[in-house]
């Protein structure tokens, strides 16, 4: 979860404004030491504002002193801060898993009506008393958590009125109706946890519907074709809140679920198996029902609609150019590769796995990349474990019949620490890069 | 919180809550004004029995085929039209003679027109003439512990109670000739 950090910024700047009223002490005695190279430049451009008048001397005092307060106490500030969040969060989540194995537990002993009052009547009060500390009483981050759990405990009944009345559970329907009830909500109280459930009930749902649509039947390589387009639809729609200061907050899991989505997929297609089982559809050039074709279309007019929208309202933002016209040229690529795989046009199952191993390391990169530019760490952590999982992949493809495996294994892991090495010195040169420092004692 | 975001946050707290009532008014509905009827049960694999805290079910009318000229009435069946897989299966239940036995007759697509009692299903499979077919009763949520009287029971049957577009709900267990309490 972000965080923000108001809250202690506001005591840590009443503490330097107390100082900065002493009529007797001069600006540059109130500042505390400069430590680093950075807070020195910071210095020099300050001044420099101050001479060519952009700041008045009062604000370039206030921002020296706010800068030059001491790191630990500031350190200190944040790591409280995100100790509430984390027990708060950690709250939510057990309660709300408490309230799910609830549900599994079978409460057969009162009565439905009265056993349905109490939790649906329980669910609401959940969001009141969340409403009254997030909005109401200044406890953003309590409430928070507890509105999260409102929309966990929502969940947990669509769940529980199935299994009252013995319906079948394992249905991604309910999941799909778990997403449509939480989403506003996401929107509406700006959770960001809330978003992250909603997308990720979104494709565990779509994703388990899918399978049950291509489970033993020949329509394997039309549902896969239609789950990658909804990655590149999911990823569309995230970067169209981009463009809108007000609904930016809540692009990451859009963007994280999309490439994830996308990526997955796109590893199972890497597979000539994959391919070779499903010779049939590919031998004799597939006919696509109509219905078919309708929601394909559907699908991808959503993704060119949220696309168009996002590159007509970019140059409002600061986006460069040849990384938006990168972005947009992957998504297309993903939904050009995914009418492919629909339509399957061509009889070459070569075709098919080079392609798609192609697109997986367009993705994988393009993710890392995206995730460096725009600063997005679920991206880049998207990016790393998929090329590990891609290079090992390979790597056992490649080896396991012409090598001995201890060999095998032992090459392996030579690879593996050689990657490992390189890897730590990248994130280092990230960490720097994004201008993060990591404590000496963190391991 | 702005006054408009927080009608919308009341907004989408009601559209929650009716949506959990309307699922369960349907059931309810269901259960009260819908006809009822009495489903044998057939073994299932001892290993599919249960999967956590649910007996899974399987009907004589779960697998179906045709089969007009059997000996016993009561097991006469007949498929109309071509059944895939995906396709919906309205089943008629037609009473043969006055127990609450029935030979069975699936159509695809629509009921058969004139039935008095039908239920809808989802074919699952159709492979050679055979259709297997769930009806959304396939499950039974029970306390943890109870799932052994039922499978040790030598005869269980499932009463439902079906709405007019088919839709079965259950009401209860028949377990060896007594309705079972949870």
């Amino acid at each position: 979860m972000t965080e923000e950090t108001q809250n202690n910024d506001s005591d840590q700047i009443a503490g330097t404004n107390t100082q900065q009223s002493d009529p007797e002490v001069t600006p540059t005695s109130t500042l505390a030491p400069i430590a680093s190279e950075r807070q020195n430049w910071l210095k020099t451009r300050v001044e420099k504002w101050r001479e060519s008048g952009i700041i008045s001397d009062d604000q370039s005092e206030a921002i020296i002193n706010y800068e030059a307060a001491p790191e630990e106490p500031f350190r200190l500030g944040l790591r409280f801060n995100r100790l509430i969040v984390v027990l708060a969060t950690l709250g939510a989540i057990l309660i709300g898993a408490g309230i799910i194995s609830f549900v599994a537990a079978n409460w057969q002993g009162i009565p439905s009506i009265a056993k349905l009052a109490l939790l649906i009547g329980g669910q609401v009060a959940t969001y009141g008393v969340a409403y009254q500390l997030q909005f109401a009483r200044g406890y953003p981050r309590i409430g928070g958590a507890i509105m999260f759990t409102g929309a966990a405990w929502f969940g947990a009944n669509v769940f529980l009125v199935a299994q009252s009345y013995h319906l079948p559970t394992d249905n991604p329907d309910l999941l799909i109706w778990w997403f449509l009830g939480i989403l506003p909500l996401a929107y509406i109280v700006r959770s960001n946890a809330i978003t992250v459930m909603a997308i990720g009930i979104f494709i565990v749902g779509l994703a388990w519907k899918a399978g049950t649509w291509a489970d033993g039947s020949e329509n394997f390589f039309g549902v896969v074709g239609i789950l990658l387009l909804s990655a590149a639809v999911i990823y569309a729609i995230g970067t169209l809140h981009l463009v809108r200061e007000k609904i930016k907050f809540h692009a990451g899991p859009y963007l994280a679920g999309g490439a994830l989505l996308a990526i997955g997929v796109t590893y199972i297609l890497t597979f000539a198996e994959v391919f070779r089982e499903s010779s049939r559809e590919i031998n004799n050039f597939q006919t696509v029902s109509s219905s078919q074709i309708i929601l394909t279309s559907i699908v991808t007019i959503i993704a060119a609609t949220a696309l168009a929208m996002t590159y007509r309202f970019s140059p409002h933002i600061n986006r460069n150019s040849s990384q938006r016209f990168a972005e947009t040229a992957v998504v297309v690529l993903v939904v050009a590769l995914g009418w492919i795989l629909i339509t399957l046009p061509l009889n070459s199952i070569g075709f098919y796995v080079v392609a798609f191993n192609l697109l997986l390391v367009l993705l994988i990169f393009g993710t890392i990349t995206l995730g460096i530019v725009n600063k997005r760490e679920a991206l880049v952590n998207i990016g790393i474990i998929f090329f590990v999982i891609d290079l090992a992949t390979r790597y056992i493809e490649l080896t396991v019949d012409m090598l001995d495996t201890s060999l095998a294994f032992i090459i392996g892991g030579l690879l593996l620490l050689g990657v490992g090495y390189g890897m730590e010195r990248a994130r280092r040169k990230l960490l720097t890069q994004f201008g993060l420092r990591e404590s000496s004692h963190d391991s | 919180m702005t006054p408009r975001l927080k009608r919308l946050f009341v907004v989408v707290i009601v559209i929650q809550v009716v949506f959990l009532l309307g699922l369960v008014g349907y059931r309810e509905a269901t259960l009260i004004y819908g006809r009822t009827a009495v489903l044998q049960t057939v073994p299932v694999d001892p290993r599919d029995l249960f999967k956590g805290e649910y007996v899974t079910l399987r009907y004589e009318i779960s697998t179906l085929r045709n089969d007009r000229k059997n000996p016993d009435p009561k097991k006469r069946t007949r498929l109309i039209g071509n059944f895939n897989e995906g396709d919906t299966a309205y089943v008629t239940l037609i009473t043969v003679g006055l127990s609450s036995s029935y030979s069975i007759l699936a159509q695809a697509g629509e009921p058969l027109s004139g039935a008095d009692l039908f239920i809808k299903g989802k074919v699952t499979s159709s492979n050679d003439g055979t259709i297997t077919v769930d009806y959304g009763i396939e499950q039974y949520f029970i306390l943890e512990g109870r799932g052994l009287e039922i499978e040790q029971a030598d005869d269980v049957k499932v009463r439902v109670k079906i709405n007019r577009s088919g839709t079965a709900a259950i009401e209860a267990l028949i377990v060896d000739g007594e309705v079972w309490r949870p």
